[in-house]
Formats: C-alpha cells, sequence, structure tokens
C-alpha cells in the first residue's frame, strides 16, 4: 500500500503493522511538518520502533508534501485536519487514534482534537504550537520570510555552504513549494481555536527541545489542559526527532501504553 | 552458496531494482538515468528520502516480507542514508533472499 484516494487527494501512505500480530494494537498516526518534512522523517525514526513494540503505525504525506498530491491553493489548517479525518476514513481506521505531530504536524494534531474529539484518543506534539491566533501570526513571519529569502539563489549557495548540499536542495524544494501554492497565505488565515485550548479535551503529551523557544508554553499548558504531561529536553533545538530518537521513542510508547484504555471488544 | 551464484544474483537484483526506480524516477521525467551498483540513490538519481520509503514498497511486492526495508534504514543515520548506493541495498537484497529461501 503506497497511494490511497482521500478526498480530493492521492495520499501518499505507510503503514507497518504490529511485529507480533494484534488487532487491538493502538494506533498511531505520524504528522509530518512543513515545506521540508515527509513521512520520511517517522519512516526512519520512530515508524519501525514503534511497529517492533506493538504499535500500528500509520504514515502519511501532507497535501502539497512528499508523494501526496500537490493542490494550488487550499492550505488552511482546517483543510489539513479534514485531510486526515478523510484519510482514516478511506482507511476504514473509526477507533480513536493517538496522533503524533511534529512542528506543524502538532497543530494539526491539535486541531483534529479539537474538531473532532471523537477520532483522537491522544494528542503527542512534539515542538508544536496549538494552531491559536498567536500561532497565526508566528506562521505569516516564518512562512512570508521562507518565501521571499529561499528564492534568492545566494540564500541557498550559503544554506548549501554552511549546511550541506541535501539541506540546500530540501530548501529548494521548500521554496518550490511556496512559489507554486498558496500556502504562505493560507496558513496564517487558518481557523484557530481558543488560547485556553478549552476546545482540546483529549490527553495531551508535549515534548520540547530546551533551546527552541516553544517550550515558553509548559507553565500554560498545565494551567489550562487537565490531563496535560510535558517534558522539556535540555540543550536541544527544535529537531527533536531527528536528533534525539531514541528518547523520543522511549517517551511516547510509556505515554501511549498509558493512555490506551485496555482493549474492549464487545460494543 | 558459491561466488558465482552470489554474483549472478547481484546481477538480477541489480536488475529487478533498477526497474523500480525507473517508475519512480519517470514520474520525475528522468528515466534515462544510469544505474550502476556504484550510483548513489541521493547525488546520483537526485531521489528523497520519501522516494526510497517508496522504494520499500515497491520491495515489498516484489520479494514480501524477506527483504525488510525499514529494518535496513533502521541501523543507519541519516548521513548514511544520503551516501546509500544502489550496491549497497542490492548486496543487503542478496543477503536477505539467501538467509529465507
Amino acid at each position: 500500500m503506497s497511494r490511497v484516494r482521500a478526498g480530493e487527494l492521492d495520499v501518499n501512505v505507510q503503514r507497518l503493522r504490529p511485529t507480533v500480530p494484534d488487532d487491538d494494537a493502538p494506533i498511531v498516526v505520524c504528522v509530518h511538518g512543513l515545506l521540508t518534512d515527509s513521512l520520511a522523517s517517522y519512516y526512519f525514526t520512530l515508524g519501525p520502533a514503534f511497529a517492533e513494540r506493538g504499535l500500528d503505525v500509520l504514515m502519511y504525506d501532507l497535501r502539497g508534501h512528499g508523494r501526496t498530491t500537490r493542490p494550488a491553493t487550499g492550505y488552511h489548517l482546517e483543510q489539513f485536519v479534514y485531510d486526515l479525518v478523510a484519510l482514516l476514513d478511506a482507511l476504514d481506521i473509526t477507533r480513536p487514534v493517538h496522533v503524533v505531530g511534529n512542528s506543524f504536524g502538532g497543530s494539526v494534531a491539535y486541531g483534529l482534537a479539537a474538531a473532532r474529539p471523537e477520532r483522537v484518543a491522544s494528542v503527542i506534539a512534539i515542538e508544536a504550537e496549538p494552531p491559536t491566533p498567536e500561532w497565526t501570526q508566528h506562521m505569516a513571519e516564518g512562512l512570508a520570510d521562507a518565501k521571499t529569502r529561499l528564492a534568492i539563489d545566494e540564500v541557498i549557495g550559503w544554506i548549501r555552504e554552511n549546511h550541506g548540499a541535501h539541506t540546500a536542495r530540501l530548501s529548494k524544494n521548500a521554496s518550490k513549494i511556496l512559489q507554486v501554492t498558496s500556502m504562505a497565505e493560507d496558513i496564517p488565515r487558518s481557523a484557530t481555536i481558543d488560547p485556553d485550548l478549552s476546545s482540546v479535551q483529549c490527553p495531551v503529551f508535549a515534548l520540547f527541545g530546551g533551546d527552541s523557544g516553544l517550550s515558553a508554553q509548559v507553565s500554560h499548558f498545565h494551567r489550562v489542559l487537565a490531563n496535560c504531561r510535558t517534558v522539556v529536553l535540555p540543550d536541544q533545538g527544535h529537531s527533536v526527532l531527528v536528533e534525539r530518537t531514541a528518547e523520543t521513542i522511549d517517551l511516547i510508547l510509556e505515554w501511549v501504553r498509558e493512555t490506551s484504555p485496555a482493549p474492549v471488544r464487545a460494543r | 552458496m558459491s561466488i558465482e551464484t552470489t554474483a549472478a544474483s547481484e546481477v538480477t537484483v541489480l536488475a529487478d531494482l533498477s526497474a523500480m526506480l525507473r517508475v519512480l524516477l519517470d514520474e520525475y521525467g528522468l528515466d534515462d538515468a544510469e544505474i550502476t551498483m556504484d550510483t548513489t540513490f541521493h547525488d546520483d538519481l537526485e531521489l528523497e528520502s520519501v522516494d526510497l520509503v517508496a522504494l520499500s514498497g515497491q520491495l515489498r511486492e516484489s520479494y514480501g516480507e524477506r527483504v525488510n526495508f525499514a529494518t535496513f534504514i533502521a541501523a543507519r543515520d541519516l548521513e548514511e542514508i544520503i551516501a546509500l548506493t544502489v550496491g549497497e541495498l542490492v548486496r543487503y537484497i542478496v543477503a536477505s533472499l539467501a538467509e529465507q529461501p
């Protein structure tokens, strides 16, 4: 299985079933970040480890990314949330799922929990912000900056010199997405949720790198969310998933085990 | 297994893998690229990591569960994945097939 028709998209999907077959295995859906990201970030990190340790892992490419369809328009956060619901429907996944979201993927996870609480067992947000009005401001600034700067050859050249050819190529791809789609304009105009996060009722596990700035949300989360765990990894920037993979695997596995209800077969 | 049969398997697997890669490359209009054991996925074929994941689906279709690409990849860090050659994957496939006939 690699492409699934869901709504208006052909979605590139990878599913890793638990190595020891288990129909009641917790389902973990992995949502990647914006622009330079794809399902590969999970396939090369958490995915195989989760399947080996008994989870049913669904990874997919967001619209406009990786090998999923790239429409010219339609990049508001609520569209990404709708796409995820359509994918779960297409795959006949009706049980609540644990949604792991990295960076922007975490915002999608919070968005799904707020819009479709019956579909979500828990949110696991890695270096992410809930889609509040403040978040749209951060996204507007970051995306406008990326759209302007990554289109400049000298900037790509600088990235190649300082971060290598691979990162330079990813940056060029990111620039192309921003030039051919309305992503930079749409995301800042997304529907938002209240800053008091009252629409997020499910358990939340938020993982941060201590150096990225996003961990400033920790005290607010504990104040407003009824069931919330936070972990801040010291001396770590935004790339928690790639640079602290082993710890991330252990922390999420522990969380999923604790928040998964005992299997219920009877309806 | 004799050296001759190993070499023959490598030739066969390289041909199979090349056919799978041409399908991927065709989507980018690059289906005339030369593919040898020394070809790198990233620099020579300009495939991204997500394309390697797609390749894993094709490997599963061809070889079933005997070739576990996820395990092969999980043992490598990002730098190693970027530097990966077609030959390394061919040898892994041949070894996997030899283990579980």
